[in-house]
């Protein structure tokens, strides 16, 4: 918004909102969608038993699921798993299962409200 | 103005947003039956239609008439209630209590684990545990969403008055007897205010 | 005996549906007015309602299959919000123009962009010029009296105008208040089985929305206009019978509120009338004279109810809720109406106009303590020094 306007109409810094509503665009992650608190139960990958057939990698909706190349194996981001398990129905060896969020420390970002 | 009492419920989204809205309506009703002025309503930009996201619902209980009733949300809640014990991970529940703030979580777990994800638990001076799906089985109930529309038959049937039955230990605007009288679940509602687990802080 | 119950304004408006004892309803989802939709369908895969309950493809089509229920005979009742109820728009002025009595039930939302769902009152405001009728309620006891009543008015010989039931979304439609919901029979003696006198009959077929040539034009334009100006009439007495019948107190066009010796007052329509009450008791404890009026029918808009209740005060401000870009008064729409009612009024109150509860903010009782300084030296003045104010934003 321009300087003018927030001058001559006393807007305060919170509202002075962009021209048009034009908000710049996330490039990778987005930081203001953070949806892992939607989650009541977190999957668990066991690393001995994947195969790394990238079936969780392409069945997950918010693509929370990619392959470490170095590393050769499948990495899950915990920021915006939603725990829809749909991995763990698809995974042909079995090797992911679900465990209620509470019985781990740490893992989702705490957030002040729900947006 | 007079002081109103908060009251936020936060619920799961489809799967809980129903009982969540019973909640606040067998609490307010309950409230209204003792004479008081009350306000039951949803968090109007929560997304109560996308599964397992947190939703907020409110109740404002009031000696007078309540004149903030179209603020959005409640911004001083005394009393928190926690209709998935996961929530309180991922969520500053206690946002914008007072020191002194009680907080009823339905969960297995005694108050204790639960305290531990709470890292500013010292504003609590009560923490109620139930474990209300052992007291009353969800299985059968709609998970039927409202948009705004409010039910008028079998309010409270679930899960819903177990929880509002324990809530009565923390807060002396909502009395056993009331609640039993507007909930749909009666048995619920009194096995809620007596298995629950009070724990002062 | 009517029975109290906790309704928001979308299950009130329902209820209000079902005792009007709707025939066919339409429906497609959008926030807030969802509400309505889906309680109807509750009621009638319960059996509690009697009626055919219709998907539309989308708010185009809803309309569509109103006032073509309408046209064969049925009490045809529809909905929407925000975008749907521009999406619309073409369906407005056929429904009007073919004398088609349905109802459009508005549960207010502010337009785009950005995606915003708060009530503001420019989505059906767009519409007002298209020959529907048109009004607001304040609270949900009020969303279903208006239910029925509308459909009174719309269905009268006399009128024959579909009706846009509107209610502030949020504020009223989703914050339960204490309804009491009249008697199916006491309602069924107020309102009679509609009776279209040109029904699509196979039996008698009749032509809906001919082609005409342009000299035709005025004289069916004329038809609608004059409907208007019986319009009045007609909601003067369906209010009259509606109080006598379930015992409630509505002016048919105003709600005044501590007007007697009021020095300014605040006009508006719609829900923030509930927190303006209480703006104007606390001024009075302060003992500012303040003071609120309350439309309640925006078309037909009563201009000689308007200008006799406001030429009795010093000053005028109206609350928009609405916006009129780059109109006469830069600002709202309802500043236009008023100072048209007021132009032959001799020594008229000065009018200006706030911009407030756009985009669905809450008008805070700050807010109106701030507009009650401007209306103080408007009224000491006996002029303003804008038209337009932006509360929060223009200094005052």
């Amino acid at each position: 918004m321009s300087k003018k306007y927030c001058e001559k109409f006393n807007i305060p810094k919170h509202l002075q909102v962009p021209l048009g509503a034009v908000l710049p665009a996330n490039k990778k992650e987005n930081k203001g969608m953070i949806t892992g608190n939607w989650r009541t139960v977190r999957p668990v990958i066991d690393h001995e038993a994947c195969t790394l057939c990238l079936n969780c990698f392409l069945f997950c909706p918010d693509a929370t699921w990619h392959l470490d190349e170095k590393e050769e194996k499948m990495v899950w981001n915990a920021d915006y798993c939603k725990g829809c398990l749909i991995c763990e129905n698809e995974c042909p060896v079995d090797c992911i299962s679900a465990v209620n969020e509470l019985e781990f420390k740490g893992g989702v970002v705490r957030l002040e409200k729900p947006f | 103005m007079s002081d109103v009492y908060e009251i936020t419920i936060w619920a799961r989204g489809v799967v809980q947003d129903m009982e969540g809205r019973h909640m606040t309506l067998i609490m307010a009703s309950s409230a209204d039956k003792d004479g008081k002025f009350v306000q039951a309503w949803d968090d109007y930009a929560d997304l109560p239609d996308r599964v397992g996201v947190p939703l907020r619902k409110y109740v404002r209980i009031s000696d007078e008439e309540i004149e903030m009733r179209y603020e959005y949300e409640n911004k001083n809640p005394s009393l928190v209630v926690i209709m998935d014990d996961t929530i309180v991970k991922g969520l500053n529940i206690l946002w914008g209590m007072d020191k002194g703030g009680v907080l009823v979580v339905n969960s297995k777990r005694s108050p204790d684990e639960i305290l531990k994800f709470i890292p500013n638990k010292d504003l609590l001076s009560k923490i109620i545990c139930v474990d209300a799906e052992e007291e009353f089985s969800m299985e059968g109930l709609d998970f039927m969403g409202s948009e705004g529309g409010v039910e008028v038959s079998a309010v409270g049937a679930g899960i819903s008055a177990v929880l509002a039955g324990a809530a009565c230990h923390g807060t002396d605007n909502l009395t056993i007897d009331s609640l039993v009288a507007v909930s749909a679940n009666k048995e619920g509602a009194k096995a809620g205010y007596e298995s629950a687990v009070v724990k002062d802080l | 005996m009517a029975k109290e119950m906790f309704l928001a304004g979308c299950s009130s408006a329902a209820y209000g549906a079902m005792l009007s004892r709707v025939e066919v309803i339409s429906s497609y989802p959008i926030r807030p007015y969802t509400g309505i939709m889906m309680e109807l369908s509750k009621l009638v895969a319960n059996g509690e309602l009697d009626a055919e309950f219709v998907h539309g493809e989308g708010e185009h089509a809803q309309v569509s299959i109103a006032y073509g229920a309408s046209a064969a005979g049925a009490r045809a009742y529809t909905g929407s919000s925000g975008v749907g109820v521009t999406y619309a728009m073409e369906c407005y002025s056929p429904a009007a123009g073919g004398r088609l009595p349905c109802q459009m039930a508005i549960a207010d939302r502010a337009l785009d962009p950005p995606g915003d769902f708060g009530s503001e009152h420019t989505d059906v405001m767009s519409a007002r010029d298209q020959g529907w009728i048109m009004g607001w309620a304040a609270d949900p006891q009020e969303v279903l009296d208006n239910t029925i009543m509308y459909f009174k008015i719309g269905e009268d010989a006399r009128v024959l105008l579909p009706q846009f039931c509107c209610q502030d979304g949020y504020f009223v439609s989703h914050i339960p208040g204490k309804v009491s919901i009249p008697d199916q029979k006491a309602v069924d003696e107020y309102l009679p089985p509609f009776n279209n006198p040109h029904p699509l009959d196979p039996t008698k077929p009749v032509s809906h929305g001919p082609q005409i040539f342009p000299d035709q034009g005025p004289a069916i334009d004329l038809q609608r206009a004059q409907a208007f100006i019986d319009t009045p009439k007609v909601i003067e007495e369906a209010v009259a019978d509606f109080n006598k019948q379930f015992g409630r107190n509505y002016d048919p066009f105003l709600e005044e509120y501590m007007t007697d010796d009021a020095e300014f007052v605040f006009f508006l329509q719609g829900g923030h009338a509930r927190t303006a009450r209480f703006a104007v008791n606390h001024l009075r404890e302060k003992g500012v004279k303040a003071g609120m009026v309350r439309l309640r029918f925006m078309r037909p808009f009563p201009t000689e109810a308007v200008a006799e209740s406001l030429s009795k005060f010093k000053a005028v401000g109206t609350i928009e809720t609405s916006t009129s870009y780059g109109g006469a008064m830069k600002g709202g729409n309802l500043i236009h109406e008023v100072r048209s009612a007021l132009y032959d009024v001799p020594n008229p109150p000065p009018v200006t106009s706030f911009m407030a509860g756009l985009g669905g903010e809450v008008v805070s009782l700050e807010e109106f303590y701030s507009m009650a300084k401007v209306l103080t030296q408007a009224a000491k003045d006996g002029k303003v020094d804008q038209y337009v104010y932006w509360v929060n934003f223009d200094k005052v």
